[in-house]
């Protein structure tokens, strides 16, 4: 039997182990967006201030005069431009031929199709840069170099994607609907449109998030294929960043917090489809 | 297109996400017609220095009167960059007429591969008179007696000094000998309570990515008697500097950072280091002067040649491209030797035309530091860089060889180690020349 | 009749995805696998076999030698240190996943995950700055002399880790979030009705539970902890006055390689040194961490 003082007692453990760990968490977390202060902070600062020891987190004297000038010599915009154009095609090339088959190889179990899952899976494990440049003479021969489409050659399907489908259909949708749908006199297509994608809609979600993230923060890829400033992403063109002799670091830390802003948004809108996404994905097999 | 939108509109709850992929495909669009509208004739210039844009774009408003139509395009990036998109664009077809800055050894590869053009006659003319550009320069932008470019600037080293440091650590002139070299780094560095050095007397170049430290190497070397690459005969070549030059050079570098500590790897250096007063002493090619100008107009100065001579590495313009276009493009090279523009180069950028037979007094008149450039004393030397396929990879690798061994302080006034580093960094030189049949045997 | 509808449908609609994989895949793959026997500078018109001549050329490398080690260290420091912190961090999360802090936690942890990478990079990059960075003015008030983090040759490897562990946890936590989410409360309970605590409940049931997403996240982190490049490319950037020492690793070897030396073909054959590796570490994660007794 629990005596009142007793129970009065767990409650205050219980709750200065919950304050412990909310200490915890929230210095963690602080820790992680640390940096992105100090490069927030940074893009105010001017030349000097930049040179001070020891450094400040607050700028004694900020100035708007890095933004000023990255926004006014550089293409940042023109470059965020070309990222969220990059992101968007791919993304939905990426949604659409995911969703097409892994609802196919996930209901439709003939034996080519698992000849064709088992070739998904077995490329799923190889890094993009083993292939990337032979990819690369294939974007060279096609004439889409420098392009938004050259990029979007690399970006085109996502094996997870397809695995990630599959795996939602196996779990989220039951055959005996399908087969209802089937006896009504419902088309293949029909079907597909109608019941199966709207019971897919967190999956994709997450899967879209996935895919956009992939190809907004890609590195390597934009870096071969893009040679003129107009066509660089914002990686490629913050990594390239010279105006001049010399790289000035107040005006990188500007362009560069400038392009934080649309991570952060986009990543703020978009998380709530993320979270409920993974989780209906069935991870837990 | 639509079908993709309503995929987008079934994935859960996110109308914001179909209006994203809306709005991105819509600015897509936009800039998609942007970048592909029509113009009346289009050149583009690709550059490996960002700061020599502003003379292209110079040269373009000259031709304004005479080639009204024509709409020059000027994309300089990092060298490193430049040279990487070459290599993947002049394999492909391009559009319109390009013109590659280029210097001459590296542009060596393309023309074994015939993906450059050669020049028009009355650019061959041009080029080849004596009264123009000495041998030197036509040599470099020719194969085989037959002209492919329109040599523009070189890079060439010099001492640049900080006058006012000098005169605190009583020095009244340059240093005239290697020797004076490391007594003055030592005199002139500066260093804080622990003995650590805050400012260095010599700036030297410890990293960095590239070429630029063997580059630098090969500039001390050569004050020794030593090259890194020596031709032999029937266009062969071999390492040569695995011998005494070498040695007095790399125990020059580690006596610098460990012995006497004038300089450590992770201080400031450079031109950025020397515009702060963060070094004394540092030698580089003469677009620091224009770099000076701007970003420290009050810093008390001077410039120097080196003891024996110095490196020269032209730069000339290629062009690629067909029919009108590359007219344009020719015109637009030779348009960039007029002496008038070939002026403002020096004076605004920096970088040192090659032309002969034009009048730069007004600017070195202007501007004393140019001196050292111009003015070199007889009997002055110069080295360039050899015209092979392999020397990008040869000096990269010779230059992670001595990022290796600048960052150990174990082989510090060891003279055996030094050679065995030496010894080591030659042999790889070899045999990348032997692999591509290029080795003196 | 009506199997054989289904099967037409379904190799129709499966058609497109797997054209644009053969394109875009199974076809560069093949050409990589191909060209690591050949010898091809990038401009010239023949490509002469040589066989195995790329694979052995490697093995003396000292470069590539050099970069294996980086790499290798790079991609198994991150392991070590994302996945148990990651699980840690997780279990705390979801211990208070009722509070209104728990979203804010989640969200400043996988911040960095979807920041672009150039931008945090070039942040670390004066965080780890010798002589400007905050990260030696606050050892230098513990009392610890401030270190050349990008200069020296194992400091300069311990910063790219940090930088990609901190890009990595974000995704990592938030899978093994979702993962305790779908744990069973009832075992839970169970185990606590026998006098577990905590911390022992966490030991002895949730990590063995989760070890199929384990799995998971530990061959994504270590797969991308191979091909790491844009961290290095950025704290080593050509800023003239500050470059940090370039350390040296798999996939900027293969690109200077193929873009710098022009030589394609061995470019080409490391690359598939880096194939084995990854797939001979994936399968041994495999068996290390797959639950017996599942298909």
């Amino acid at each position: 039997m629990i005596k009142p003082t007793e129970g009065s007692r767990l409650r205050f453990r219980r709750k200065l182990i919950d304050r412990t760990i909310d200490l915890v968490l929230v210095s963690f977390s602080m820790l992680m967006i640390l940096p992105l202060l100090f490069l927030v902070s940074n893009a105010f600062k001017s030349p000097s201030e930049m040179l001070n020891w020891p450094p400040t987190i607050i700028p004694t004297d900020p100035t708007l005069a890095n933004f000023k000038a990255v926004l006014g010599e550089t293409p940042l915009l023109h470059w965020i431009g070309n990222s969220l154009l990059f992101a968007c095609l791919s993304t939905t090339c990426i949604v659409s031929t995911s969703a097409l088959a892994g609802y196919v190889l996930g209901k439709f179990r003939f034996r080519s199709m698992n000849i064709i899952f088992f070739l998904f899976l077995a490329t799923a494990v190889v890094p993009f840069e083993v292939y990337m440049i032979p990819l690369y003479f294939q974007a060279q021969a096609l004439g889409v170099l420098n392009s938004v489409w050259g990029l979007l050659l690399g970006y085109m399907v996502m094996s997870f994607g397809i695995f990630l489908i599959r795996q939602n259909v196996i779990h989220s949708i039951p055959d005996e609907l399908l087969e209802a749908a089937r006896i009504d006199g419902a088309g293949e297509f029909w079907i597909f449109w109608r019941i199966v994608l709207p019971l897919l809609r967190g999956a994709l979600g997450a899967l879209a998030v996935l895919a956009f993230f992939q190809a907004w923060t890609s590195f390597a890829w934009p870096m071969i294929i893009t040679t003129t400033r107009e066509t660089y992403t914002i990686e490629v063109g913050l990594a390239l960043f010279q105006t001049g002799f010399t790289v000035d670091l107040g005006r990188l830390s500007a362009a560069s917090a400038a392009v934080l802003i649309p991570s952060i948004t986009l990543f703020v809108l978009l998380r709530r489809n993320f979270v409920q996404g993974v989780a209906s994905t069935g991870l837990k097999e | 297109m639509i079908t993709m939108w309503k995929l987008e509109a079934y994935t859960g709850g996110s109308w914001s996400m179909a209006r994203a992929a809306l709005i991105g495909t819509a600015l897509g669009a936009g800039l998609f017609v942007s970048l592909s509208a029509a113009r009346a004739q289009t050149i583009t210039v690709w550059s490996g220095y960002p700061e020599m844009a502003p003379f292209y774009e110079h040269v373009a408003d000259g031709l304004k009167a005479s080639h009204p139509d024509l709409h020059v395009k000027v994309e300089a990036i990092d060298l490193r960059e430049h040279e990487k998109r070459i290599a993947l664009a002049l394999t492909s077809d391009q559009a319109g007429a390009t013109i590659i800055e280029l210097s001459g050894s590296t542009a060596h590869r393309y023309l074994e591969n015939d993906l450059l053009p050669a020049a028009p006659n009355d650019v061959s003319t041009f080029v080849n008179d004596p009264k123009n550009f000495d041998a030197f320069f036509a040599n470099d932008a020719s194969k085989d007696k037959i002209v492919y470019a329109v040599p523009l600037f070189r890079g060439q080293g010099s001492l640049y000094y900080n006058t006012e440091m000098f005169a605190k650590a009583g020095l009244t002139g340059p240093p005239k000998t290697m020797e004076e070299y490391n007594d003055y780094a030592k005199k002139l560095t500066q260093r804080d309570a622990s003995g650590k050095p805050t400012v260095s007397g010599w700036s030297m170049r410890l990293s960095g990515g590239g070429q630029g430290i063997a580059e630098k190497f090969w500039t001390i070397l050569f004050q020794y008697g030593g090259s890194v690459l020596e031709p032999a005969a029937n266009g062969k070549w071999k390492a040569n500097f695995a011998n005494e030059a070498g040695r007095k050079t790399l125990k020059q570098y580690l006596d610098n950072v460990y012995i006497s500590k004038n300089v450590t790897v992770d201080m400031p250096a450079d031109a950025e280091a020397f515009e702060r007063g963060q070094t004394a002493m540092f030698m580089r090619e003469s677009w620091v002067i224009g770099d000076i100008a701007s970003k420290a107009p009050t810093l008390k100065y001077a410039t120097a040649p080196l003891p024996i001579g110095s490196i020269a590495l032209p730069t000339n313009l290629y062009v690629k491209g067909n029919g009108k276009d590359a007219k344009a493009a020719w015109d637009f090279a030779m348009a960039t030797n007029s002496p008038e523009n070939l002026v403002w180069l020096l004076d605004k950028v920096g970088w040192l035309p090659n032309r002969s037979g034009v009048d730069y007094s007004a600017v070195t008149k202007g501007q004393p530091a140019f001196a050292a450039f111009v003015d070199y004393p007889k009997g002055y030397k110069f080295f360039t860089l050899p015209s092979i396929g392999p020397i990008d990879e040869v000096l990269t690798r010779l230059a992670a060889q001595l990022t290796a061994a600048y960052g150990n302080p174990a082989i510090a006034g060891n003279d055996a180690a030094i050679d065995a580093v030496l010894k080591t960094a030659a042999d790889e030189t070899n045999n990348i020349l032997r692999r591509e049949s290029l080795l003196a045997e | 009749m009506l199997q054989r509808k289904r099967w037409i449908f379904a190799m129709i609609a499966i058609l497109p995805t797997l054209v644009i994989f053969a394109c875009v895949r199974l076809y560069p793959i093949a050409d990589t696998l191909r060209l690591s026997l050949h010898k091809w500078d990038i401009l010239s018109k023949k490509k002469p076999f040589i066989g195995l001549a790329n694979f052995s050329e490697l093995l003396g490398d000292h470069l590539f030698q050099d970069a294996l080690i980086n790499t290798t260290i790079i991609a198994f420091g991150v392991l070590i240190i994302t996945i148990p912190t990651a699980l840690v961090v997780a279990a705390l999360i979801f211990h208070r996943t009722r509070s209104r802090f728990a979203s804010f936690y989640e969200t400043s942890i996988f911040i960095p995950y979807v920041v672009s990478l150039v931008p945090a990079a070039m942040a670390w990059k004066w965080i780890f700055d010798a002589r400007l960075g905050p990260l030696n003015f606050l050892l230098s008030n513990l009392g610890i002399a401030p270190q050349s983090w990008l200069f020296d040759p194992v400091l300069s490897v311990i910063c790219v880790i940090i930088l990609c562990s901190w890009q990595a946890l974000g995704y990592a936590v938030l899978i093994y979030l979702v993962g305790f989410k779908s744990l069973p409360v009832s075992l839970f309970e169970a185990i606590k009705l026998d006098g577990a605590s905590g911390p022992q409940s966490f030991w002895y049931l949730s990590i063995p539970m989760l070890k199929p997403i384990t799995l998971y996240v530990s061959v994504v982190t270590l797969v991308s902890g191979f091909n790491v490049y844009a961290q290095a490319f950025v704290l080593a950037s050509d800023s003239q006055g500050a470059p940090g020492r370039l350390v040296r690793v798999l996939v900027l070897d293969m690109l200077e390689n193929s873009f710098r030396n022009y030589r394609v073909g061995y470019a080409a054959s490391e690359a598939v040194v880096l194939l084995v590796i990854v797939l001979i570490l994936t399968l041994i994660q495999f068996s290390l961490l797959r639950e017996k007794g599942r298909p």
